[in-house]
């Protein structure tokens, strides 16, 4: 029970009776008990208690009016009588003047719904609101007019109707803007300065011409800002009116008075003990002569708009010189030359002490803390803090948009500060459920991907909400499958291996099934079968040297190839099987940022190899000869040696017993069987991405790669595995022989294969190319950069080809095609994309330009 | 339909209000599934709570509300229900259950050790509150209990994460966040930890860095195991934290 508290003089009274009196509304016994006031009570009169009461009534908003008063004093007990006047309920509002739909918004803005309470308060903010609303518009005579007319009420309840009315007026159109006293910077310029302050004119559709009064403030200072550029420092506006010419329409009139062109003087240093004066001069880039440029200078010095910026204030604040403080000063003005002084406030070093994090609800202090750059007792750095924001943003876990470091308990003296980052969790998880008819059958897709997964948390059932997540790893589950096809995949992934530096450990296992698919009846023929099972164990390091952005990875595959009576049109024979036994090494450098949608800038390389053992180095077989010998002869079912011919399918059949003096032919499927038991090859890919952000939100996306498969024992020759095939969206459909489809917008999927292929080689249009380049150039313009969904617009144009061996290979003879997309990033789908793509060259086979192509996109390809 | 179907479209508020309340006392005796019953109450109370506001029996109901919803398991709700209780009815007989109930909800929303611990930080307040305002309460005990259960999950948080600067070799900040931790958190049970990876994180960054540089690193890991020592003479690191230390000693001499 709180204290009641005499205040002045107050009395201690009993409460007696407690009347209600001037409510409309609200039952008497409502009222007192929210009062909280009970009869026999004792208070102090006046006393805390009671302002409380009233307080807490009018914090309510329901009262116009509250007063307690003590009608009778009976001894020590007090009758008390509560007045209050309830402030009208809003019954209905009628908006007129403007449409329907702007009728609805500005109910809502305005939060004029039944019920709400009509206070002087609420009718003027509305004229104001709507006023300003319209006048951002243009429409600078705007004029509302609010009625309030008691409503007429059954039930006798204190009730309101409003009547808004809206006089919009006509959109005030800007007829011409003069300037006078300008000379050198012309009239035409400097309207280009006034970014929305527009002349009336017919042919800029896309910017109207609106006179907005806080627009044409900051225009005229844009004015001030291209004279300052130019060394004008005195420039200023003399006057401006505003001339109404007719109802709807006005001119504008600028006199200006330039001043004259100044020069930099003499630039001193003063106070600066860590960097030299040659130093800072290197970083400030402006000498003695130049034109004055009071808005490059500000810049130079600290520019506001780029927290990364090579300015001087970054050259102390990424060293620790949090306090530091740099102030430029015009010591000296003669004739046209400014002389300069720029004082520097060096200040003590800053140090960071605690470091923590806030928002994690999901994701457990280990993930977060690991990839935070600034550490306790480190030097303090604005570089380290810029970096770790985009480091936490790029781990996909939180909203990249809403990450933010404070500075807490900064403190000069001591010369530390403490930091916080405050994250927010975002969706990491995607689901993937998809059916559908195709590839003759009905196809289902399941595919559950989670980005924050906790391995460690299988075993804890508290932490099931719904799923184990927060220790930064991967897993994800896919499994398709259609009449005659099945795969099933699953990999996982920890970022951090051991959790002592990033070692990005991962783990994939595979397993596809597919039967002979009759097409005249439908069926899928179980006992023809063709499967791959495999498994990848991949582990990836962050290099310190040359610098951090690098990441070496190794990579060791087995994939085990079984066929039974299935003949793939990748082997010669229908029964045998096949291994892949491989080792990748890459290095890749990404210094990409901010968001990983939509990177800003910075760029991605990677150069990769992939070999299998050298067999043939040391196994002894002499590939070049194996028709030579017996066991790799054509025989027939009775192991006669025979000749042989080929039949519909292209393989070749045992015909008629061999002649005396007739030499024995090989069987191309059993000498295949020889070459592919275990595969042998080598392959070098490389990948080079740029980013730069041109200006406003405009980024350009170069992009390069290359790709080569050899063999190390020519007469072993290439297998016919892990070749190249360019063309379409990239999308690996359903790859049995570790193809790798390359992504190239303009043409068919997989229809660029090497020019040079005839009827009369050996290679068919299925096989794949065993060199490949491409590159491309595109333009990003982001729509929306929102958590729920990023959305941007592209342009591209792109050129590539493939080749057979580094004999036909030329990297001018492209096909280049152009187009333009979209795409859209929602968390929980992914990305998702639509491209249109024109060929302006000839498939190889074909004589006629490609033309249009549309490409879906799922997934990041490009 | 069945009765309570019955009850629950029925626009007799005095019948919902009984119904409700037996079912909930059912309940809360444990009789039959608690659970749905308690789900079942809670559906008449969101339906009858407006009708009530202001009213005598408003007060019962108010309490019965938040209760049903901290019995559900649903904590938010829960505290904000019996923090909505305690100021509206400060005079009633429920009041010290309330808070403390209210208190406990916001304990039981505190998530594990290494994650934000906004909530942990609000339950200690509140817990705190109550026992400032209850110092008779029978409740006394348990919520210091809960209290100390708090702070041991705040400390093990900080000990956690200088520990992990420890762990990813990052020395220096481990030797900073392990002297912040000793100087905010005098009575943890990871004290004694703290001072010996504290030792050891100086030891490791003394024997690691360049020759210019480990006379001054050694001599300040030396006064770290002497601190160590002198609040921990029968140390359960007292084994490591000798090897280390004679190894300082040995590199001191042959500088």
């Amino acid at each position: 029970q709180a204290q009641d508290l005499p205040l002045a003089n107050g009395k201690e009274y009993i409460i007696g009776d407690i009347n209600v009196t001037g409510t409309v509304s609200y039952n008497e016994q409502t009222v007192i008990a929210f009062t909280g006031l009970k009869k026999g009570e004792k208070i102090y009169i006046p006393g805390d208690r009671i302002s409380k009461v009233l307080k807490k009534l009018w914090d309510l908003g329901l009262f116009s009016d509250i007063n307690i008063y003590v009608t009778s004093i009976e001894g020590d007990t007090a009758n008390l009588e509560l007045e209050i006047q309830e402030v009208p309920a809003l019954a209905d509002v009628k908006i007129q003047g403007v449409k329907k739909k702007q009728q609805e918004e500005l109910i809502k803005e305005n939060k004029l719904t039944p019920g709400a309470k009509v206070t002087e308060n609420l009718l003027t903010t509305t004229k104001n609101y709507i006023e300003n609303n319209y006048r951002e518009d243009g429409y600078l005579n705007t004029k509302v007019y609010i009625n309030a007319v008691p409503a007429e009420d059954t039930t006798g309840a204190n009730l309101m109707n409003l009547v808004v009315n809206i006089d919009k007026g006509e959109r005030v159109k800007i007829e011409d803007i003069e300037f006078e006293g300008n000379e050198a910077l012309s009239n035409g310029f400097l309207k280009r300065q006034m970014k929305k302050t527009k002349e009336q004119n017919f042919f800029r559709f896309w910017k109207r011409s609106k006179f907005i009064p806080e627009d044409y403030e900051t225009d005229k200072e844009n004015i001030l800002d291209a004279y300052k550029e130019r060394g004008y420092r005195d420039a200023r506006i003399v006057s401006d009116t505003l001339i109404k010419r007719d109802e709807d329409d006005v001119a504008l009139r600028l006199k200006l008075e330039e001043g004259n062109q100044y020069y930099f003087g003499n630039i001193n240093f003063v106070g600066n003990s860590v960097y030299s004066d040659a130093e800072l001069q290197r970083t400030l880039g402006i000498s003695k002569g130049d034109v004055y440029n009071g808005v490059l200078l500000e810049k130079q010095i600290a520019d506001e708009t780029k927290p990364d910026a090579n300015d001087l204030t970054n050259k102390y604040q990424n060293t620790g010189y949090l306090f530091s403080n740099i102030n430029p000063v015009e010591v000296k003005v003669y004739n046209d030359t400014i002389d300069f002084e720029i004082r520097i406030r060096e200040g003590k070093v800053a140090y960071f002490n605690d470091i923590s994090v806030v928002g994690n609800d999901k994701t457990k202090d280990h993930v977060i803390y690991r990839e935070i750059r600034t550490k306790p007792g480190n030097k303090y750095s604005k570089e380290d803090v810029v970096r770790t924001v985009r480091e936490l943003g790029q781990l996909g876990f939180f909203d990249a948009e809403n990450l933010k470091p404070d500075f807490k308990n900064v403190d000069p003296n001591s010369g530390t500060l403490d930091l916080e980052y405050s994250v927010v969790e975002a969706g990491a998880s995607q689901i993937e459920l998809q059916g559908g008819y195709g590839g003759g059958g009905f196809v289902g897709t399941l595919g559950l991907s989670f980005n924050n997964f906790s391995l460690a948390g299988l075993f804890d059932k508290e932490a099931y909400k719904p799923l184990p997540m927060g220790d930064g790893q991967t897993l994800s589950l896919r499994a398709q499958a259609s009449t005659y096809y099945q795969t099933y995949s699953l990999s996982f992934s920890e970022p951090w291996w051991g959790g002592v530096k990033p070692r990005r450990l991962s783990l994939s296992l595979q397993h596809t099934e597919q039967y002979f698919y009759d097409y005249r009846n439908r069926k899928a023929d179980k006992d023809r079968k063709f499967s791959i099972s495999g498994i990848t164990l991949g582990l990836a390091k962050r290099l310190t040297v040359p610098d951090d952005f690098f990441v070496l990875s190794h990579a060791v595959a087995f994939q085990h190839y079984n066929l039974s009576n299935y003949n793939t049109g990748l082997f010669t024979f229908g029964d045998g099987y096949s291994n892949n036994l491989s080792y990748t090494v890459g290095l890749t450098r990404d210094n990409t940022f901010t968001n990983p949608i939509f990177p800003m800038g910075g760029s991605k390389f990677e150069i990769l190899a992939k070999f299998t053992p050298p067999y043939s180095l040391f196994n002894d077989v002499d590939y070049a000869n194996l028709d030579k010998e017996r066991e790799f002869q054509l025989e027939n079912e009775d192991g006669v040696l025979t000749q042989g011919a080929y039949n519909s399918a292209g393989q070749l059949v045992p015909t008629r017993p061999l002649r005396a003096g007739e030499e024995p032919i090989g069987d191309p499927a059993k000498i295949d069987q020889e070459k592919y038991k275990w595969l042998e090859f080598y392959k070098i890919k490389f990948n080079g991405t740029w980013y730069e952000n041109l200006f406003a939100k405009l980024v350009m996306r170069a992009h390069a790669e290359y790709g080569f498969l050899g063999a190390y024992n020519n007469d072993r020759g290439i297998p016919p595995f892990e070749r190249f095939y360019l063309g379409g969206d990239g999308m690996g459909t359903y790859s049995l022989d570790g193809r790798e489809a390359i992504a190239m917008r303009g043409y068919p999927n997989q229809s660029l294969v090497p020019v040079n292929r005839g009827s009369m080689s050996r290679a068919s249009d299925n096989d794949g190319a065993t060199i490949y380049n491409k590159y491309s150039l595109e333009l990003r313009y982001p729509i929306t950069l929102k958590p729920t969904a990023s959305i941007y617009a592209l342009t591209f144009v792109e050129a590539g080809a493939s080749y057979d061996g580094f004999r036909n290979f030329n990297p001018f003879e492209v096909n280049r095609s152009a187009g333009a997309g979209l795409r859209i990033f929602m968390p929980a789908f992914g990305l998702l994309g639509i491209d249109f793509g024109y060929g302006f060259d000839p498939v190889p086979g074909e004589t006629k330009k490609n033309g249009w192509e549309t490409h879906f996109i799922i997934g990041q390809q490009f | 339909c069945s009765q309570y179907q019955k009850v629950l479209k029925s626009s007799d508020t005095a019948v919902k209000y009984s119904t409700a309340e037996k079912l909930y006392n059912e309940a809360k005796a444990g009789e039959g599934n608690t659970k749905k019953k308690f789900r079942k109450a809670l559906r008449l109370f969101e339906q009858i709570m407006p009708e009530y506001r202001g009213k005598p029996q408003g007060q019962r109901l108010s309490f019965l509300y938040a209760d049903t919803y901290y019995e559900l398991g649903d904590h938010y709700l829960a505290g904000y229900q019996f923090e909505r209780f305690t100021e509206t009815y400060p005079q009633s007989e429920k009041l010290e259950e309330a808070a403390f109930k209210g208190a406990k909800s916001y304990y039981n929303l505190s998530p594990r050790y290494d994650l934000d611990q906004t909530e942990t930080h609000k339950a200690i307040e509140k817990l705190q509150a109550f026992i400032n305002r209850f110092p008779e309460s029978e409740r006394l005990d348990e919520a210091n209990e809960l209290i100390t259960e708090l702070r041991v999950k705040l400390e093990r948080k900080a000990y956690e994460i200088a520990k992990q600067y420890h762990h990813t070799l990052n020395y220096k900040a481990a030797i900073t966040a392990f002297n912040n931790f000793i100087l905010e958190y005098p009575g943890s049970p990871f004290r004694e930890m703290a001072f010996y990876y504290k030792f050891d994180s100086a030891y490791q960054y003394a024997i690691n860095s360049y020759a210019y540089a480990m006379p001054e690193r050694l001599t300040a890991a030396r006064s770290y195991y002497e601190d160590y020592k002198r609040y921990y003479p029968q140390g359960e690191f007292t084994a490591e934290a000798e090897a280390a230390f004679s190894d300082i000693e040995e590199k001191q001499q042959n500088l």
